[in-house]
Parts: structure tokens; sequence; C-alpha cells
């Protein structure tokens, strides 16, 4: 048998297929993935999907035509007579095949996390991705090989092909939220249209839920389809057909139960599907890792796998952090918090700044620009945005400035951000990107319109030397968030 | 007749009844799939799946089940492979573009179908000239892959926009209908010439 193996290894077309494969996914995977955020459930949620069309479209082919073989040579009367059953023999090309298109996988697989590797500050490979691509593989050339078994002809592998990737491709079309079945499919990696995440599986563990599904769906999948080939009656003796039998039952069962168990997911709050009959519930606890933080006046801390944002976001920030360092009021550190997730109708997800992890009133937490839904961003886009979101509401923290506050607040609170350099009134947002810390007291409100009594306040309040306007804050600040000050009392 | 009979019995050694017949049921599909409420992606790269289907199945009939002694003794083969190719090339756009006209909308348009199935012809018949035809789908699929991510990278950058991938161009664009129209003419010319290259089984 392993002879047979290695001459259907050395006569097969899948290696004739393979520069095809190679320059494939490097123009729709790789190319594509290695700008992406180095983040590993990025990466490899994009690997998943764009190495899955790339494989199974190519490997499907390759298995038709391998299946086909007997017949296109016309040497179906002759094989029949040789010791092996009709099933062993066949069994042969198709592993020949599915071996070759694996080798070509894991290495394309090798190629991308290597690279990742060298990028990503934190963190480490996920396997479960990975796993479904080679499962996929495996089902996809498979249903080419039974396909071409029982369709010889010269058009099967190509229409086989394109019917393939047209299912595979088109069929995310029918998914209507986490509780779909249709989330079966592998080339899902989490809440469809919502795309890859960079907020998902930092904060928390990565949730293998729907991934094991898939393995189960496309296991089950890859053995009722070779068991399938050994039902005919030319196929073996009755005990081998008997097995074959077996084997397509099972499969269908194991095929039919992951699908059911797909349409139990539920999107969790950390922004994976969670089905409950498969999930850990350890997954649900915060991942421990040491914060990375800044040497600035007020540390800021981030996550370690966000390291690479720290310089640019502490070069956005540093302005605001050295107006109101040692203010009463004033936080003592900046952590980086996590955002949760939830689904709402059809394929919407709506994503929440804070995910409750941080617990001191003297911790300002923080949501980057980058783990919220929107373009892709540069680290001093991401910096940029994040400062806009959380610059008004660190001022607003400390000198009590809000709606309801008094003009004197407003005025200091306009006053030290310009001071600080910042001259917009409002939260903003860049390429349509969500925003966060608008929901802190007096965020996107300092409005202190030009030309008021309260706006030359503030003007003057600035124009005073740092170290004068920052020892009056420190001994009036009290009075300020009480209220107390007046416009004509600030210097 | 004697050139009737030939061009028969030269269609049928080619499959080319078989291959009309394919090229129905495609036109039949993607009547049927548009049908079906599809967003801003799958109506851009549906219609590339079936232009994509009907290509390879006019390339499948490239092959020949005689091989050598057809190649010797037929003087005519070289005009048969033309006119057989440009026929089947030209219905399977009449075919699509009929399917569509029936009450469907293709969201590219006509033009699109035109350069898509020309030029993911030409691609096939590139492969079957370098590789036998048996196996000359493998440039039109991966080709439908790669054009189907053009689509998609309009939405999502980096952006591919080579003429080359002219699915991933807009469907009056002249640079993208002048690299297929190349492809075709360049397919053409080689199948027309040199034919397929012959490999055992190809022919079945």
């Amino acid at each position: 048998m392993t002879r047979l193996l290695r001459m259907e290894l050395r006569h097969n077309a899948m290696p004739l297929l393979l520069p095809v494969v190679v320059v494939l996914f490097w123009l729709t995977t790789y190319r594509k993935t290695v700008v992406m955020a180095p983040f590993w459930n990025v990466r490899a949620a994009s690997l998943q999907l764009n190495a899955v069309l790339d494989f199974a479209v190519s490997v499907t082919g390759a298995a038709a035509w391998m299946g086909s073989r007997e017949t296109r040579h016309r040497l179906t009367d002759q094989l029949a007579i040789t010791a092996r059953s009709r099933w062993a023999r066949l069994l042969v090309p198709w592993s020949a095949t599915a071996i070759w298109a694996l080798v070509v996988y894991f290495g394309c697989v090798a190629w991308l996390y290597v690279a990742t590797a060298h990028q990503a500050s934190w963190g480490g490979p996920l396997w479960w991705p990975v796993a479904v691509g080679a499962a996929s593989v495996a089902a996809f050339s498979a249903l080419g090989f039974a396909v071409g078994n029982c369709l010889p002809s010269r058009f099967t592998a190509p229409l086989a092909t394109i019917a393939a990737f047209f299912v595979l491709a088109l069929s995310t079309q029918l998914i209507h939220g986490s509780q779909s079945y249709w989330n079966v499919s592998p080339i899902v990696t989490g809440p469809w249209d919502m795309g890859p995440q960079p907020g998902v599986a930092t904060f928390y563990p990565f949730v293998p839920d729907l991934p094991i599904a898939q393995v189960m769906f496309l296991g089950g999948l890859t053995a009722a389809l070779l068991g399938a080939l050994g039902l005919p009656a030319r196929a073996g003796g009755r005990s081998l057909r008997s097995a074959a039998a077996g084997l397509t039952g099972a499969g269908l069962l194991a095929a039919g139960t992951a699908a059911g168990l797909a349409g139990t997911g539920t999107l969790g709050p950390h922004g994976m599907i969670d089905i409950p009959a498969l999930h850990d519930a350890a997954s649900d606890r915060p991942l421990q890792y040491t914060p990375v933080c800044s040497h600035t006046t007020i540390p800021l801390c981030f996550n370690p796998a966000y390291a690479r944002y720290l310089p640019a976001t502490v070069d956005a920030l540093t302005p605001v952090l050295n107006q109101i360092a040692g203010l009463p009021g004033a936080p003592t550190r900046i952590v980086q918090e996590s955002v949760t997730y939830r689904q709402e109708s059809g394929n919407g997800v709506a994503v929440f700044c804070g995910g409750g992890l941080v617990h001191s009133v003297r911790v300002f937490p923080v949501v980057l620009a980058d783990q919220l839904p929107g373009l892709a961003m540069t680290a001093a886009q991401i910096a940029g945005q994040t400062a806009s979101m959380y610059t008004e509401s660190l001022v607003s923290g400390v000198t009590g400035a809000g709606p309801t506050a008094s003009p004197a607040q407003n005025a200091v609170a306009r006053a030290v951000l310009m001071a600080a350099g910042v001259h917009r009134s409002t939260v903003i947002s860049q390429n349509g990107q969500a925003t966060c810390g608008t929901d802190a007291p007096g965020a996107g409100r300092l409005e202190v319109a030009p030309g008021t009594p309260d706006y030359a306040a503030a003007q003057r309040f600035a124009a005073l030397p740092a170290s004068a306007r920052h020892a009056w804050l420190v001994r009036h600040i009290a009075a300020l968030r009480a209220g107390q000050i007046t416009l004509e009392q600030i210097p | 007749m004697t050139g009737i009979r030939l061009v028969w019995l030269y269609a049928v050694g080619r499959r080319v009844p078989f291959a009309l017949i394919a090229l129905a049921a495609i036109a039949t599909g993607l009547r049927v799939a548009l049908l079906g409420n599809w967003d801003a992606y799958g109506a851009l790269q549906l219609p590339l799946c079936f232009e994509a289907a009907a290509a390879v199945t006019v390339v499948a009939t490239t092959a020949s089940p005689f091989g050598e002694p057809e190649r010797v003794a037929g003087p005519w083969l070289p005009y048969l492979r033309l006119a057989v190719t440009i026929a089947l090339t030209v219905t399977a756009i009449g075919a699509l573009l009929a399917a569509a006209a029936t009450g469907g909308h293709l969201s590219e348009g006509t033009l699109d179908v035109l350069r898509n199935v020309a030029g993911i012809t030409g691609i096939g018949l590139l492969f079957a000239a370098a590789v036998g035809s048996g196996l000359s789908w493998t440039g039109p699929t991966a080709y439908l892959v790669a054009g189907v991510y053009a689509l998609y990278t309009r939405w999502h950058p980096p952006t591919l926009t080579w003429p080359w991938l002219w699915p991933g161009r807009p469907p009056h664009d002249l640079g993208g209908a002048l690299c297929a129209g190349l492809v075709f003419a360049a397919g053409l010319a080689v199948i027309t010439l040199r034919g397929a290259r012959d490999r055992l089984g190809d022919g079945a």
C-alpha cells in the first residue's frame, strides 16, 4: 500500500497546480494579511478566510481530475481484477492529492506565521484556524474526488471547482446573525460582516467553539464522501461495503451535529461566537498579562499586543497629561481596556467602549481607536483618534467641566486644552471611525464660544506661564470643582 | 456535405454538444441566481463565477481524443479549432446575456460579460496549449479567485487595479478591455495554430 501511495504521489495532478496555488496564496492571502495589524487573531482569521478559498478551489479540481482518471483512461475493467478492492484503490489517489495539498498548505501557513511572529509584540500562533483550513483541504479533496469518480468527464473538474468556489464564497450571503447554521462554513471566523477585529482575543482567550464545530463538520463531510465511494456493489466485498456504509453514516451524523451546534452559537461579549455545548467557561475569564507602560507624568499602560501604538499615543496625549498631572482628581494611570460586543439584528454587531476590567477611580480607562470597527489606520492615526476621543474627558474629570458646570469651570477646562494645543471643542471622528469617551462627563461638550467673557477668561488663563497656571490649579481646583470660583477670579 | 460532416465529427469528438448543454445550464443557473437578494459583494461576484464557468466549458472542448493521427491527417484542423472556439465563445456570451436579459440584472452590465468571458477563455486556451486541455481549467479557476478578490478590494484596500486583473476594473475601462482582448487573441492564435497539448486521458 505504501508503494502504491508513493506511486500515486509521483503521478498526481496536484503538484502541477502547486505554482498556481502558491501565486494565488501570495496574491489573495499573504500580501493582504501581512499589512494587517500584527495581532495573531487578526492574521489567523484572515488566513482561514482566504487560504480556505485558495486551496479549496485548487484541490477540488485536482481531486476531481484524479477521481475520474480510471474512466478517462478506460482502465476500469482492467483494474477491477487487481487484488485490492476498488474502494481501497480509490482511497490511495485521494490520499496522495490531499497529502500534496496539505504539505503546501502547511508551508504557506508557516510562511505567514513566521512573518507574523517577527511583527507581533505579544501572543502566539492560533492553531484552530489552521486546523479548519487543513480540514477544508481534506474535505474539498474528498468532494472533488467523489464528484470526479461519479461523473467522469472532461467538464467535471472545471465545473466542480467553480461550483465549490461558488458555494463556499457566496453561501455566506445566507448568514443572518451569530445563530446561523451557515456559520459552519469554513470561511467564517466570527460574526460575519464584522471582519477580523484586533480587539478580539487580546483581552480574553481565543474561543475555539466555532472552529471545533467547523472541523467536526468538515471531518464528517470527508468521512461521508469517502465512505460513499465504497457503497457501490463493485467497490468491494460485503464487509467492506458495510464498513463504508458505517463510515458514511457516522460522517453524516458528525456533519449534521456540527451544523446543528453552529446554529446554537451566540456572540459573546468578547466578540467571538460561543457554542454552549462546546464552550469552556475558562475562556470567559480575562487574560492575565503584564501591561506595557510609558514613563510619562501620568503613565499610559497598554495590553502588550498593542505595544507598537504606545509611543505615538504617548506623543498625542503628553501635552494634556503634562497640564493635569499632579492635580487633585487627576488619574494616576491611564489603562487600556477591552471593548464589548453585542449581536444586533441581522449581521449587525454593536461595540461598546469599556469592558469593565478597570475598577479604580484613579485609573482612567481608554479604548484605542483600533479596537473599534472602522477602516484600518496607521499607528499615528490611531493615536490621534484616541487622543481626540479622550482629551476632553481627561480635562473634564479634573475641572468638573460640562454642560451643568459653572462658566469658570468650563473656561478653565478650555484654557487647559488651549495650553495643551487642543483647539477643537468637540470629539471628532476620523474616517467614519466609531468613537469612545463621549459618555464621560463633559466630553464633547466643552463649548466655550469665542467672543464671550468665558472665552476671554480662558484665553487669559491659557496665556499664563505653565508653572503659574499649574500652581493656581493646585491651590484652587477644589473650589473650582465646587463651583465657588467666578470668571473674574481666574487670573 | 462533406464539410458539414467534418464539422459535425469534429464537434462530437470535442464534446461540443455537451458543452452547449452545459452552457445552457450555466445560463439558466445565472438566471436563477439573479432571483436572489444579493448584497453589494454578491451582486458583483456572482456573474463572474458564471462567466468563469462558461469560459472553462468552452476551453474543455479543445481536448482531442485522437492526438497525433488527427494532427497529421487533418489539414482543416486549425480552421475547425478557430471556428469552433469562436462560435462557442460567442454562444457562451450570448447565453449569459440572454439569461440576464429575461428580467435579471447584471450589476456590471453587458460589457463586463463580454470582457470577462473572452478574457478568461483566453487564459484557458493558453493553459490548454501549455499544460494540456485536461488541466487547462487551472488558469481560469485561479483567475476567478483572483478576480473575485480584486472585486472585494474595492471595499477593502489595498485595492487591486492592475488592468491584467480586469474583473476588478469598471466595465468601460479601456485598459482592462485591452488586456482581456489581448489574452483572448493570444489564446485563440495559439490554439488555432498549435492546438491543445495532448495528454493521455484528456480527451475523454
